[in-house]
């Protein structure tokens, strides 16, 4: 079962100062940064999954590359770009794909076939996957009631993923490409996902992605792998598109499921409200210490004069030093708690988080970590705070993301 | 009067602490005095206190001075650790009534030496202090937080208990309008030390611009319009900006120095000029004309050349730095497509644009590096490199 992280140009800066807060001002981004496969102790993932649409933007969504950027990506190529050969000890996999939740407002995809064969060629991918048009939606009555009101315009986002799988896979073998083509499946019920699959299969397809899974629950998505399990043929591996949940990952291997992608362990290091700190068997807050200067509510009361600057940056200041001392063993677990409550009711302070926050320190968890950033960043790992802390947690929580995964298939295994 | 501050009273007991600083009193009409003095500004907040904007209880504007801007402290902070610092202009502090100036000299027509008495109450909050800060707080704040021992500053101030007086004064020096970059950027290489973050890693670039703006050996030699080059007609920025699109991510970054931000001048300027030499001997009739006459001249022009640069410098990294020659073969696989004073730009089967409807634009300037470089890239894909022809 193969891991794909998808890249949306998440990195750390090594020169980054915890204390002071500064990093090297001639740092030049993304060159003089590392990324989650450099700087982890082993890469938490098996390939990266690149989508057109954060390299080249769209209108109305502006691309995470700069221009210089992305036009070094097209004369380098995307394994020079990532610096995917420096890691010697096994070979990591490109895949690219469009992006289709970027234009997934839109009546039509924005590319055609030979655009993305361009992006994917230009670039060198191991994999491409078709243009496809997510259906947001998921309604097994809909295979059989006329009058269902998505009826129509799903059958028609399915068949237009469908046409361009095709014309995507003729162009890509009259330029003769050298990635692989991957059709993507879009459906809404497990019998529309199995007609995709056949249908692609029919086209020429023997790997393909399952789209537009992500909002579903997970019995939704076994139910739709059964069905297409009937008509997918022995040699056909299925890709799912943004799908982590670990614990399924047997069943799913069971389907033909033979790799996935997903951000979220990333993700939640900063999105999630309280499983944002990752260990193996549960996950962790992180300790908010947010920057008086980054944080836009309290930027804005500090504007309107409601709260005192001053007092703000005393607590910030307060705060990180008590978690520091506590973890030399100087302050009490009860003094950081107090300090970190106090800053939070200024900040936000619509709940108290004092509970889980003592768990986390009581864990402890970056001390015995082998991810390989959390021996160098210590507790700092453990605070929500600005970006570098948090996609260091991010990378730190891919790392155990892996372990639970590896965990998970040694149990298939057994 | 609006105003939050209790008042000086005269007839209470006496203030148990002073600040004694030697002062000059001018007086600049009738009615205005101003006292000039330096202090140290660590002991600033002593005495001085910044009047934060916001609305009492029945809506009424009190105080003036916006929130402490972070970055911009930081920015003068490590300009104040860095060797050998120096802030000539003057904090300006408004004072109440409870300040007192005790002439010790003979005033001539409008200065005279003398003492500046001011109150001192460590206990006391915030409000009390006699000082306001009406110009200077991001100074102030910086040399707060500055890791240095002391840092004397020289403060104008005027007295009044009047808000509105100060909120006028605050106005007034902080409405005037900031330096035109161009100059900036024309006056960096010739400066030494420490600069602002944001012009430091500039100055770099500014100095690679100088000299492709003024050696007798280069193309561009008065074509990049500055503040003292104003016939020139490429526009200052869209130089920078191709010349750091390729120091971050070109042709001219394994010659930059990680550490200092700087890098092998000679080698940099040689492969800029051989560039901008072979686009001009291929593109004669577009060059040296101003922007609205041939849009290579154009920020859109620089930039997506300076994209080419890159591309070629790419191809041939691995074999030697290309020349003159060189740059003239490789453009000739693209001079055929491109339209920089007349025509059509062919983008693609349905999306023409006129030669002069590019606009400096990101969009645009995408739009025509993309179309450059896919053509180069088809042009040139299984051609290796041109052989050296001469030794």
């Amino acid at each position: 079962m193969k891991f794909f992280f998808p890249d949306s140009q998440d990195q750390i800066d090594p020169s980054f100062d915890f204390i002071s807060e500064e990093r090297s001002i001639y740092r030049v981004r993304q060159r003089d940064d590392h990324y989650a496969h450099e700087a982890l102790r082993a890469s938490p993932f098996d390939g990266l999954l690149v989508s057109k649409a954060i390299v080249d933007g769209l209108p109305g969504a502006a691309g995470k590359y700069t221009a210089p950027q992305r036009q070094r990506l097209y004369r380098v190529g995307v394994r020079d770009f990532f610096r995917l050969d420096e890691r010697h000890d096994r070979r990591l996999e490109t895949m690219g794909d469009c992006g289709a939740f970027t234009y997934v407002r839109d009546d039509v995809p924005p590319y055609t076939a030979d655009e993305v064969v361009d992006f994917y060629e230009g670039c060198g991918f191991d994999l491409g996957i078709s243009i496809d048009h997510v259906i947001l939606g998921y309604d097994k009555t809909a295979d059989t009631d006329a009058s269902h009101p998505h009826r129509d315009g799903w059958q028609q986002r399915q068949q237009i993923t469908l046409e361009l799988a095709a014309e995507f896979r003729s162009r890509a073998r009259a330029r003769k490409a050298r990635f692989t083509p991957v059709g993507v499946a879009q459906g809404w019920s497990p019998t529309s996902y199995a007609a995709s699959v056949s249908a692609l299969q029919k086209i020429g397809y023997s790997r393909v992605a399952m789209g537009g899974m992500v909002p579903l629950k997970t019995p939704d998505i076994l139910a739709c792998l059964e069905a297409v399990n009937v008509v997918r043929k022995s040699s056909t591996q299925l890709h799912l598109l943004g799908i982590s949940r670990c614990e399924n990952v047997e069943a799913f291997a069971a389907n033909g499921v033979t790799s996935f992608d997903s951000t979220s362990a990333f993700r939640q290091s900063f999105k999630d409200d309280h499983d944002n700190y990752y260990a193996l068997d549960r996950n962790y807050s992180a300790l908010r210490v947010p920057q008086v200067d980054g944080n836009p509510k309290l930027k804005a009361r500090i504007r309107a004069g409601q709260v005192s600057q001053a007092q703000a940056i005393k607590l910030e200041r307060q705060c990180l030093q008590a978690v520091r001392r506590y973890d030399t063993g100087t302050v009490t677990i009860e003094t950081v708690l107090e300090l970190l409550r106090e800053y939070d009711q200024l900040c936000d302070g619509r709940k108290d988080r004092t509970a889980s926050y003592q768990q986390t320190l009581e864990a402890q968890l970056w001390r015995d970590c082998q991810c390989g950033l959390c021996e160098s960043a210590g507790i700092e790992i453990a605070l929500f705070r600005g970006s570098e802390r948090n996609k260091r947690r991010g990378f730190h929580n891919l790392h155990v993301f892996r372990q639970r995964l590896a965990r998970e298939l040694e149990g298939t295994a057994a | 009067m609006t105003t939050s501050r209790r008042r000086g009273d005269l007839t209470s007991p006496p203030i148990e602490q002073e600040l004694r600083l030697p002062a000059l009193q001018v007086r600049q009409g009738p009615n205005r005095i101003l006292y000039s003095f330096a202090v140290d500004g660590k002991e600033l907040p002593r005495f001085a206190t910044v009047s934060r904007i916001r609305r009492d209880t029945d809506a009424g504007i009190q105080g003036y001075q916006r929130p402490e801007v972070l970055s911009h402290i930081t920015s003068i902070r490590k300009y104040l650790e860095s060797e050998d610092p120096m802030i000539p202009n003057a904090i300006v502090i408004a004072f109440d009534k409870r300040v007192l100036f005790e002439p010790s000299g003979p005033a001539d027509a409008y200065a005279c030496p003398g003492t500046l008495v001011i109150p001192i109450d460590d206990q006391g909050a915030d409000a009390d202090k006699p000082g306001w800060v009406v110009d200077g707080q991001q100074r102030c704040a910086a040399i707060r937080e500055a890791r240095v021992e002391s840092f004397p500053i020289c403060v104008t101030a005027f007295i009044t208990e009047s808000d509105a007086e100060q909120r006028s004064q605050f106005i007034l020096v902080n409405s005037t309008k900031p330096l035109p970059k161009g100059l900036i950027y024309e006056l960096l290489p010739s400066t030494v030390g420490a600069l602002p973050v944001a012009l430091q890693v500039r100055r770099f670039p500014a100095t690679l611009l100088e000299h492709l703006n003024y050696d007798s050996d280069s193309p561009l030699q008065s074509l990049i319009q500055t503040p003292t080059t104003p016939e020139g007609v490429i526009k200052d920025n869209s130089i920078l900006r191709m010349l750091e699109n390729s120091l971050s991510d070109g042709a001219l970054y394994p010659y930059r120095y990680a550490g200092t931000g700087e890098g092998d001048v000679d080698s940099m300027l040689a492969m800029i000029k051989d560039f901008w030499t072979a686009v001009r001997d291929t593109f004669p009739s577009a060059w040296a004309l101003p922007p609205r006459r041939s849009r290579l001249m154009h920020g859109v022009g620089i930039i997506g050349m300076g994209y080419l640069m890159d591309a070629i410098g790419d191809r041939y990294a691995h074999i030697r730095t290309p020349t003159v020659d060189d740059f003239r073969y490789e453009l000739d696989e693209i001079a055929d497509v491109c339209e920089w004073t007349s025509g059509t730009w062919r983008f693609a089967p349905d999306h023409h644009r006129k030669w002069n409807d590019l606009q400096n634009t990101p969009g645009d300037i995408r739009l025509l590096s993309n179309y450059i470089l896919g053509e180069y890239r088809v042009q040139t894909m299984g051609r290796r490199v041109r052989r050296q022809q001469r030794a």
